[in-house]
């Protein structure tokens, strides 16, 4: 380097500051660099992880607690309430008058859960206001007769051994998209283990090209 | 079973002879796919119209003159060869537009359109709209639409889909039913049924049993002359737009008038004459 | 160790790259690509379970069945009803638009009262006191007769239920507007004595020979018509179209002839002279004509000689000849009155001449000819209750004879003789012709009260708007009218609760008569509608209810049918288009601009041509030859005696030189943006003429000039 770019290029800046960067015994701020970059590297890569899904999502409680366990026992297996209706298309969450069928106005067992559902839903006439996990967004045509029907499949395959839920988890919401956080799954790393962890368009495609030879065309699954 | 095996091609056949023009079928669509509307329509290129009506004329002077509507919803294009390249298909650079084999019907997915409008230059029928605006419904109107279409965002393009929601439809019924297979009158599209006229029939024009079948009478083999068309009718009376373009578009239409049939293509001075009276409209030299 | 740069680097470059590692990259732009497409204001319709319902349309007199499909209760869209008698499956645009007017933008959402010329929201009670105490000052001033009532059709019990409201009042002003069914009864009663009407087989007819009928363009019951025409070729039926303009249905018709406008009545006329010379009438129906057939003859022969007439109405006298003799020699033959849909302003003695066709050839009461059917007589309503003020009322004479009358008697005098108005499910101060003058009527009654689910031009007009449900909201019984070979009611049912603060219209005036007290209260026993409906339509109410309608009369009817001549027998004059300028403008009835009441829809305006209306412009139609130093698509001026307006031009083929054409129904000036302010009202453009022997508005043409803007 010669004097006169030393000299302009050290022009604006502190004398001092510039001769230790010159001095090689004294590269203390490269390691203190190394040492701000560890240090800022793990704060950002674990808030990323750790913090970051805490934020991009909202929790919201279900309306009240909904045993599954109990319901399997005393109605039966899946179809006895989310059924398919006779021209095909799916029932999804039963609504108000499917419940009546077997409650009234008086609660059935001795639950706070129950008695919050006689109380503000029943006695009040409104439908319960159930968030739920696996509600696709609106350019989504899924067909349950499909898979169900044609295909044979388990509702256990995307929806998980919820039969076995005691306890209604918090419903979380993507602030962004405004998603269920199953969509993209538990894991924010897109991880999946299970074959219902997560319900991202590329979780079908996989599933119909091992299933039918081919990923589908656009039309199939969207409108 | 999970799909049909055995490939559909839905298409139909409109005859202009009965079309009376009442616009009918445009409204149909309008209701049955959530198209939207604002306060002026009366700029016909940014006028989304799935299914428009267009008004031809023999151009005869008084009083000779005679006048014919065509309605046009999108062609459905098989491509040249009918191998599933439609022109817009071809172009897209998002995928957003697929040709459905299974089918026959050339998708639209507005999630997935970033609106570069290649499908739009690349459409020889003007069949698909841009969407320049958001869609605003008067308050409390938009009660009316129906969860089975999307609603589309500003920054995309649409187009008839062929009611392809009322496919979905059919077939989770035929699935329940148990006979996996979707029977004629189960699908049919929303222009079609409202038509007062029964001026349109859809159905599948690979199924001998559909009507729309026995009135093309679709020849299987690619045409001697222009190996690019394939399906061309065999019914005198039926043509199809700009024919020898090769995109063999899935809607037919059907006249008794010869200058009708003759408004189906550009055609050099004789050439006409020459060709008229193979099948009906022209062959493909 | 000191903070440098690089340090401050090292943080930086440790930040991106920590967050570059973790999901936050991947994620967020995933979620990013997401947000794009599901802006918050993209309205995502909730799903739920898809059900049907059944309904009877009742916007126009076509009177289709419908299915409404629902999503969890919801309306999403309306079809039409399959095995229906009247539509069989077949739907109209403005029936599939029928969800655009429950929420359109201009329905009345809770009464109004107009103060300083502003509307201001009142309670129902407030609304009906109103209402009640002005009519009360009418029974106190032993004045009744001062009360009027326009309705939109005749036919139906809630028009029955403002009839029978009047007639217990002690008015005889109950008028409807001029529809295709009232100029049918009109001319059935001329022809063939009272409380008869006219129906058309034209199902089965093999020779329709239609008189400007837009049998595709709207006439009758469109759907029904259209669904005839497009069986007609496979049945091989002819149709003749004769009219100035090449319409749709001429466009179709194996045979289009032009002819000039307003002649309709002395070709129809040239056409029975041909028929009456040549022998080619039926003899044996020939022995029911009584009044004067012979008079009428010697008439026929005298005034309307070949030449004369093909002179007049610009036809060939050979033409006229040879149509003449097809239809008479044809099995089945009809001819059809009523130029484009058939309302509005007619021509009584137009009708006369072209039923008096179907006459000679005695195709009448037969397949495929005219039907001269009783009136339908399905709804019982009690005799009023009439005290003393009533019966002083009663024995007023009536104020006119039509609306139109109406408007001139009330514009004529200083006071007017109305002093309180009821209108309901009807557009006056739009549909007749010169709606100012109708305004200013208007303005001449101390109180008008509308009875309407739309802010329209007379709902403007008014002082206290009463807002009523819309045909999807409450239940009523539809009558089919305008045409129809078979008499079918049907029941529209609420598919929806209603939207806004309405009620049903019978419920209006049951209401208004309960609070009125007295003879009125005492004529009106039911506690609603509903209630009501039940009682006077209980001969049929088991079946409607049951399947949906009911076919009062399909087959032709039985007996033999009189025919009086004496009313043709004096030649009453035609009305031709007044004024002195070159061209005659015309009303062009498209199908896609539905009828007067109510407004279009936005989707209806949507598939409008851009030759009808570009922007706010207003498009004529005129023939290139006629055009002179016109430009196709230029501005221009047309004037005519009642007023002047700037258009574009559209040169068409299809209309005769001489005619100048505009669609009719554009021009709305409502408080619905999609809709209003675009085009011209042709009615505004056209003088009003009464007919003798009629009393009723025959101006269907003006004569006019055009000029380069």
């Amino acid at each position: 380097m010669s004097e006169i770019e030393n000299k302009t290029e050290h022009g604006s800046m502190d004398g001092a500051t510039a001769a230790t960067a010159e001095d090689p015994k004294n590269d203390t701020g490269l390691g203190l660099g190394v040492i701000f970059f560890i240090v800022a590297f793990l704060i950002c890569f674990l808030s990323g992880w750790l913090l970051f899904p805490k934020l991009l999502y909202s929790k919201h409680e279900q309306p009240f607690n909904f045993d599954h366990v109990l319901h399997v026992e005393e109605a039966g297996d899946c179809e006895s309430c989310h059924y398919l209706r006779d021209d095909g298309t799916f029932s999804g969450i039963p609504e108000m008058a499917s419940c009546l069928d077997c409650h009234t106005d008086e609660p059935m067992g001795e639950t706070k859960d129950e008695a919050i559902f006689a109380s503000e839903y029943v006695a009040k006439e409104r439908e319960v206001p159930w968030f739920v996990y696996a509600r696709q967004p609106d350019c989504v045509f899924f067909s349950h007769a499909a898979h169900i029907e044609a295909a044979g499949m388990d509702c256990k395959t995307c929806h998980g051994p919820i039969d076995e839920t005691r306890t209604s988890r918090p419903y979380e919401e993507n602030r962004l998209t405004g998603y269920s956080r199953d969509i993209w799954g538990k894991n924010i790393w897109g991880i999946k283990k299970n074959s219902w962890d997560s319900m991202k368009m590329d979780d079908c495609a996989v599933c119909h090209v091992e299933e039918t030879g081919h990923k589908g065309y656009c039309f199939q699954c969207h409108n | 079973m999970i799909h049909d095996k055995k490939a559909h091609k839905y298409g139909m056949v409109i005859d202009l002879d009965k079309c009376t023009g009442c616009g009918t079928c445009a409204v149909s669509c309008m209701s049955e796919n959530n198209v939207p509307f604002k306060e002026d329509e009366s700029d016909k290129k940014d006028s989304i119209t799935w299914m428009r009506v267009y008004r031809l004329t023999n151009g005869r002077p008084f009083p000779d003159t005679e006048v014919v509507y065509m309605p046009r919803p999108c062609q459905h294009c098989g491509g040249k060869g009918d191998h599933g390249h439609s022109p817009c298909v071809s172009v897209c650079p998002a995928t957003a537009t697929d040709y459905g084999y299974d089918t026959g019907i050339v998708s639209q997915i507005y999630t997935r359109c970033f609106g570069c409008r290649y499908c739009m230059a690349a459409c020889p029928y003007h069949a698909r709209y841009f969407n320049w605006w958001d869609p605003v419904w008067p308050e409390g109107m938009e009660k009316y639409l129906s969860p089975n279409v999307s609603p589309r965002m500003r920054g995309v393009v649409e187009k008839c889909s062929f009611c392809y929601h009322r496919y979905q439809l059919a077939r989770e019924k035929a699935y329940v039913n148990g006979s996996g297979e979707v029977p004629e009158e189960d699908y049919q599209t929303a222009c079609t049924t409202a038509c007062p006229a029964g001026a349109i029939v859809f159905g599948d024009l690979n199924n001998p049993s559909h009507k729309v079948h026995q009135i093309v009478k679709p020849d299987p083999h690619p045409d001697r002359l222009n190996p690019d068309v394939v399906g061309k009718s065999r019914n005198p009376k039926v043509f199809r737009l700009l024919e020898r373009l090769g995109t063999n578009p899935k809607v037919y239409y059907m006249s008794e008038r010869e200058w009708v049939r003759k408004m189906g293509d550009h055609y050099l001075d004789g050439e006409w004459d020459k060709v008229k009276n193979v099948y009906g409209s022209a062959s493909h030299e | 160790m000191k903070v440098d740069r690089r340090s401050f680097l090292g943080l930086g470059i440790g930040a991106v790259a920590g967050i570059a590692v973790s999901p936050v990259g991947a994620k967020l732009t995933d979620d990013f690509s997401i947000w794009t497409q599901n802006w918050p204001w993209t309205p995502v319709p909730p799903d739920g379970e898809i059900s049907y319902d059944r309904s009877v349309c009742n916007l126009c007199p076509g009177t289709c069945g419908i299915t409404v499909r629902k999503i969890d209760g919801r309306p999403v869209k309306i079809e039409g009803l399959n095995t229906y008698p009247v539509n069989d499956g077949g739907v109209c645009l403005h029936g599939i638009a029928g969800l655009q007017y429950l929420y359109d933008p201009s329905r009345i959402k809770t009464p109004l009262k107009k103060v300083n010329q502003r509307f201001v929201p009142i309670s129902w009670d407030e609304a009906l006191a109103m209402v009640t105490a002005r009519l009360k000052q009418l029974q106190e001033d032993q004045n009744p007769e001062a009360l009027a009532c326009i309705t939109g059709s005749a036919q139906g019990s809630v028009p029955g239920l403002f009839r029978h409201f009047m007639a217990a009042f002690g008015s005889s002003n109950c008028l409807a507007m001029p529809d295709l069914e009232s100029w049918l009864v009109l001319t059935a009663t001329t022809l063939h004595g009272p409380k008869r009407t006219l129906g058309f087989d034209i199902d089965h007819s093999d020779y329709i020979l239609s008189f400007g009928a837009g049998l595709i363009d709207g006439w009758g019951s469109p759907v029904a018509c259209i669904q005839a025409m497009a069986g007609r070729k496979q049945r091989e039926a002819v149709l003749v179209q004769i009219e100035p303009r090449l319409s749709n249905t001429a466009a179709g018709a194996d045979k289009w002839i032009p002819v000039n406008p307003g002649t309709e009545a002395d070709l129809a006329m040239g056409m029975c002279g041909v028929l009456l010379k040549e022998n080619l009438f039926d003899p044996k129906f020939a022995q029911g004509f009584t009044g004067g057939f012979m008079r009428f003859n010697a008439m026929v022969q005298k005034e309307y000689p070949l030449d004369k007439v093909a002179e007049v109405t610009g036809v060939s006298a050979a033409d006229i000849q040879k149509t003449a003799t097809a239809f008479a020699q044809a099995k089945m033959p009809v001819a059809l009155p009523g130029k484009g849909r058939g309302e509005g302003a007619q021509s009584l003695k137009e009708f006369a001449a072209i039923h008096t066709l179907n006459c000679l050839t005695g195709n009448i009461n037969k397949k495929g000819g005219a039907f001269v059917k009783p009136l339908p007589d399905y709804l019982s309503f009690p005799d009023p209750v009439l005290d003393d003020v009533a019966q002083k009322g009663e024995a007023a004479e009536p104020l006119a004879a039509s609306v139109q009358e109406l408007v001139a008697r009330i514009d004529q005098s200083d006071k007017s003789p109305v002093e309180v108005l009821f209108v309901y499910n009807a557009n006056p101060c739009f549909s007749l012709n010169d709606p100012s003058r109708v305004a200013t009527a208007f303005e001449k009654i101390p109180f008008k009260v509308c009875v309407s689910p739309f802010m329209d031009e007379t709902a403007m007009a008014s002082d206290v708007i009463l807002p009523v449900s819309t045909f999807l909201e409450q239940m009523e019984d539809v009558p089919s009218k305008a045409g129809l070979a078979a008499s079918v009611v049907g029941l529209a049912r609420p598919m929806v609760k209603p939207v806004f603060d309405t009620r049903s219209p019978g419920d209006v005036v049951i209401a208004v008569a309960g609070a009125l007290g007295g003879g009125v209260a005492q004529s009106f026993p039911w506690d609603n509608y509903e209630d009501c409906l039940k009682q006077v339509a209980a001969q049929i109410w088991n079946p409607l209810t049951r399947k949906g309608h009911v076919i009062v009369s399909g087959r032709p009817p039985a007996g033999s049918v009189e025919t009086d001549f004496s009313f043709l027998a004096e030649n009453p004059d035609t009305v031709k288009p007044s004024g002195d300028q070159e061209f005659t403008l015309i009303p062009i009835d498209n199908f896609r601009v539905p009828p007067t009441v109510p407004a279009p829809s936005p989707f209806a305006i949507k598939t409008v041509s851009d030759r009808i209306i570009k922007g706010t412009d207003m498009f004529v139609e005129i023939n290139p030859q006629s055009a002179n130093h016109l430009k196709d698509g230029g501005f221009a001026t047309l004037t005519t005696p009642a007023g002047s307006v700037r258009v574009r031009v559209h040169f068409n083929d299809g209309i005769m030189p001489g005619v100048i054409g505009m669609v009719k129904g554009l021009g709305h000036r409502l408080n619905n943006r999609y809709v209003s302010g675009k085009g011209v009202n042709i009615n505004a453009l056209i003088s009003p003429t009464i007919e003798p022997g009629s009393g009723m508005d025959a101006a269907f043409g003006i004569r006019a000039g055009i000029s380069k803007a």
